[in-house]
């Protein structure tokens, strides 16, 4: 038997509202007011694409390689979006949220500071609450939730503040679906029942992490070995034919001391046939060399006390046989939620997830889906990312025409991470050296890119031809994009201004002496104060003290030159100049804005402290747009006219909410865009 | 054991043929409607069967004597005297209702484990569709130093991706395949110059799928009735294909056996006091 879901409810029951309303000639209700937007028509879609660079679109539709974009900006509909401030992903979409700036949802970077535990760094957009109160039984520590017990069990918290601006689509009956929207994990709940949300970036594997391939080598070292993103193992072959492994799954939480439980699987090889067999959980799969295998569904089963029922929780995965011999080499993705079957909320309503699934099939929910580290660990090729990531990009597509077939009237929303974290690891618009390709590599990749460009192109004409101007679309990116190809290295540059102390110190996490350190770099663009009264072991007294520090540091940064003359830092903006509103507690002090080609170091984001100040950036992890805020702003296209000459981020919350004649709240610092 | 694989073989037979007679509706209807008729019909028919092989004189009048000690219970329920013997004399009531019940329970065994064979066939797993990967594997009786020539004929409605794959230490071998039509196909297996065939359904609607070509071995032929088991001297043991998982929680895998038991009883009850069945 089908499931019936509010939304086909109400569509089967609309006609008989319809006929009703006819009737009784109600008063008009939130629904009919919302629809009387004179000749506007009622459908809104906006399409993400994350980091889609307004020079390279420039340069594309130049040369006539981006016709239907092209299309839009002939007509008016096509400017350069400002971004945020800093224009890192987290921060940006949370603007795009709010309809308004990092002092209204609280997210000033990837990485947040606790002060009270003097610079202890956690992770911005989402918190981990512990459980509160259980009972212990044997081995196992288990919460309770019902009565007379009521323990709360360990829970994921939302942190981004603030209104989101669906919330007042919700409240006037206007349905709006967001599919992967980032910055949103958990999701916000749906006051009224009228909005619905797949989270996208910050959403965790099975795992808990944003993301954790494993790999099996027959080079692998002996004992499982972690790096960020990546396990990797050694396989033995018994015979030269079949090798015994484990999965690793979620932490077993119900334990008193947890750890992770496994899956343990059979691999068998046939060299000469350049193929092998994966035998898990009753399935069987057969791969070939350099084949991937379609989503395999997993259960993980955590054990508890004898009395009660074993916990099952369902992931999916996708293997790669990279290699049958002479080096066994077989890659794991990270282990998504099952969206079939979730072990954790990822979508507003929470059968939303299942519900996509039924029809279309199993598909990455974690947040990253192109898997970036397996490139940075070396474990993919270039082509070999290139293929995950085109793979990555098909699925999406797919969910894509899905929520077109599914959408019928109010907000759609599809947000695509390919042009985002293909452009971190593919782009390269220079001749300089790149971190890892050659220069004709390097041109070869970037080619990719503007091939990813067209394919995006494609996509927005398949809109256009579909809805014409029954739909207002709008095609958005949060940021553009520039190389990576210098760190700074900010607590160095301290250190070596006698900002941080002392000079042998390594990291702000161990050996600064905090009473001889005044300022701090944690994060990708802050810098903070070391301020008495906030931080815990601050120095800098507030007002005139600090007034002085940040106006000093801020000049002292702006001037800082490569060893080649460049430029390294395009402008210091002091925060409390930048940021309005009520969630500035976690706020920065200064947000470094760097020059193109320049970034923070690796080391800086979690508080190290190299020799060097300066230093080539070696990743594969080659662009960024974690610069000045004014060197790369985003793209907005749409098919009306736009008529404001310098649309940002924020203000595209307002023109919605303005498109469906409702009130622009007084929390929104964006405005309306187009003409009314 | 050969004694009894022939009587499995032999009303496999039978059944597969009545079966196909009684249930080729099936693929012309949504799962959930069939299911739901099938069960409901073969409930009260397994009702029909209870009355007529059962006691129902003797049953019926147990179940008066249980009545009368649970009245008694009701009226003397301050007397413990009372209640201990109503209790054990209730205990021993439904001692010998189980009893009465064995004898039909024991015939209603053999149709009723035909009848779930029979629409495990339809319901345990889904046809692959068009384009979707197809795992195929054969089992082996020999190891593969014993083995000359082993291959997958080239058939019309499909292309081979990966195989012949050979797992050494299980004397198996695997090919990934992909159906390029749909419809009912056989597959081909030519080990030396004897031919060994599997079924093979292809098709987005409910058809008759058979997992596995048994082995020789009595339950291998049991839960898969529908192809003649391989010979216990034959070089491939059993092939088998990995259908995928039917998604439903009425007629879906392994859902649809609770819910044929839940409406076949829930019918039966129903249908209890029209046909004058006591149980």
């Amino acid at each position: 038997m089908k499931r019936i879901g509010r939304r086909e409810f109400i569509k089967g029951t609309t006609g008989a509202a319809a006929a009703l309303a006819a009737s009784f000639a109600l008063k008009p209700s939130p629904v009919r007011a919302a629809k009387a937007t004179g000749s506007r028509p009622r459908k809104v879609i906006v399409i993400g694409f994350d980091g889609m660079d307004p020079k390279l679109c420039d340069a594309l539709m130049a040369s006539g390689a981006m016709p239907n974009l092209d299309a839009l900006r002939r007509r008016n509909g096509y400017r350069r979006l400002g971004t945020s401030d800093p224009p890192q992903s987290p921060v940006a979409w949370a603007n795009f949220i709010n309809g308004a700036g990092p002092g209204s949802h609280g997210i000033f970077d990837f990485i947040h500071r606790d002060p009270e535990k003097q610079a202890l760094p956690f992770f911005a957009a989402a918190t981990t609450v512990p459980a509160q109160g259980s009972i212990e039984w044997g081995d196992y520590r288990i919460a309770l939730d019902f009565w007379p017990f009521n323990h709360k069990p360990e829970r994921t918290i939302l942190t981004r503040q603030g209104t989101p601006f669906w919330h007042y689509l919700d409240k006037a009956k206007i349905e709006s679906t967001f599919y992967d929207l980032p910055s949103n994990y958990p999701p916000s709940p749906s006051e009224y029942g009228y909005h619905r949300c797949l989270s996208g970036m910050g959403t965790p594997d099975l795992l808990g992490t944003y993301g954790t391939y494993q790999l099996f080598t027959e080079d692998g070292p002996e004992q499982t070995v972690s790096k960020g993103g990546g396990d990797q193992s050694r396989i033995v072959f018994n015979g030269n034919t079949s090798g015994r492994l484990s999965l690793q799954g979620p932490k077993h939480t119900f334990l008193k001391e947890p750890k992770p439980v496994q899956i343990d699987f059979v691999v068998n090889r046939d060299c000469d046939a350049r193929a092998a067999v994966i035998e898990i959980q009753n399935q069987a799969l057969v791969l070939k060399e350099g084949e991937w295998s379609p989503w395999i569904k997993l259960v993980y089963a955590l054990s508890m006390p004898s009395v009660l029922p074993q916990v099952e929780v369902a992931g999916i995965c996708r293997f790669y046989l990279q290699e049958v011999a002479p080096n066994f080499r077989l890659y794991v993705t990270p282990i998504n939620i099952d969206p079939s079957d979730p072990a954790v909320q990822i979508t507003e309503p929470f059968g939303f997830a299942s519900e996509i699934s039924r029809k279309l099939g199993l598909f990455y929910t974690t947040g990253f889906q192109e898997d970036h580290k397996a490139l940075s660990h070396g474990v993919f090729s270039d082509d070999e990312f290139v293929r995950q990531a085109t793979s990555v990009l098909r699925e999406r597509e797919r969910l894509l025409d899905y929520a077109l077939r599914e959408y019928d009237d109010g907000l759609l929303f599809f947000y695509f991470s390919s042009t985002d974290l293909q452009s971190h690891m593919l782009w390269w618009e220079s001749d300089r050296r790149h971190p890892t390709r050659s220069l004709a590599e390097a041109k070869k990749y970037f080619g990719h890119i503007k091939t990813l460009y067209r394919r995006m192109d494609a996509i927005v004409g398949r809109l256009l031809k579909r809805y014409g101007d029954k739909a207002h679309i709008l095609v958005m990116s949060d940021h553009g994009f520039a190389n990576f190809e210098r760190q700074f290295s900010l607590n160095s540059w301290l250190r070596d201004n006698g900002y941080l102390g002392p000079a042998e110190a390594s990291s702000i996490m161990s050996d600064v002496e905090w009473s001889e350190s005044r300022a701090f770099g944690l994060g990708i663009n802050g810098v903070y104060l070391n301020l008495k009264g906030r931080e815990r072991f601050g120095v800098v007294e507030p007002g005139e003290e600090r007034n002085r520090l940040l106006d000093e540091l801020a000049a002292k940064l702006e001037a800082v030159r490569d060893a080649d003359g460049r430029r390294v830092i395009e402008k210091v903006h002091r925060s409390d100049k930048e940021y309005k509103g009520p969630a500035t507690r976690f706020a920065p002090d200064l947000i470094v804005g760097y020059a193109r080609d320049f970034r923070a170091s690796w080391k800086t984001c979690l508080g190290s402290i190299t020799d060097r100040v300066l230093l080539n950036n070696d990743s594969a992890w080659s662009a960024d747009h974690c610069v000045d805020s004014s060197l790369v702003p985003g793209v907005l296209f749409s098919n009306r006219p736009i008529a404001a000459a310098d649309p940002r981020l924020i203000d595209l919350a307002p023109s919605i909410l303005a498109h469906y004649n409702l009130k622009i709240p007084g929390t929104m610092s964006g405005r309306n865009i187009f003409k009314t | 054991m050969d004694f009894l694989l022939s009587v499995v073989s032999g009303l496999n037979s039978a059944s597969n043929a009545v079966g196909g007679l009684v249930f080729f509706w099936i693929a012309r209807v949504p799962g959930e409607l069939s299911i739901t008729i099938i069960s409901a019909i073969i409930g009260v028919l397994l009702l029909i069967l209870f009355k007529y092989t059962s006691n129902q004189k003797a049953i019926g009048r147990v179940r008066d004597e249980i009545n009368a000690e649970l009245l008694a219970i009701k009226l003397f329920k301050d007397s413990l005297r009372v209640t201990f013997v109503s209790q054990a004399r209730l205990f021993w009531g439904s001692l010998k209702l189980l009893a009465y019940s064995l004898i039909p329970m024991l015939i209603m065994i053999v149709p009723v484990s035909l009848v779930l064979a029979q629409l495990g066939l339809w319901y345990q797993a889904r046809a692959f569709r068009i384009g979707e990967p197809i795992t195929v594997k054969l089992q082996l009786n020999r190891s593969f130093d014993d083995l000359t020539a082993l291959e997958l004929e080239p058939a019309p409605g499909f292309e081979t991706v990966v195989g012949p794959v050979r797992v050494f230490s299980k004397k198996e071998v695997y090919w990934k395949l992909r159906a390029l039509a749909g419809g009912e196909h056989r597959l081909v297996f030519r080990v030396g110059d004897t031919a060994y065939e599997k079924r093979v359904a292809v098709g987005a609607s409910l058809m008759r799928l058979s997992r596995k070509r048994p082995s020789s071995q009595f339950l291998d032929a049991l839960l898969h009735p529908l192809e003649t088991p391989l010979p216990p001297a034959s070089t491939v043991r059993a092939i088998e294909l990995f259908y995928p998982s039917r998604d439903s929680k009425i007629c879906g895998t392994n859902y649809w056996i609770i819910y044929f038991f839940v409406v076949s009883m829930v019918f039966a009850f129903v249908f209890k006091p029209i046909l004058k069945v006591r149980i």
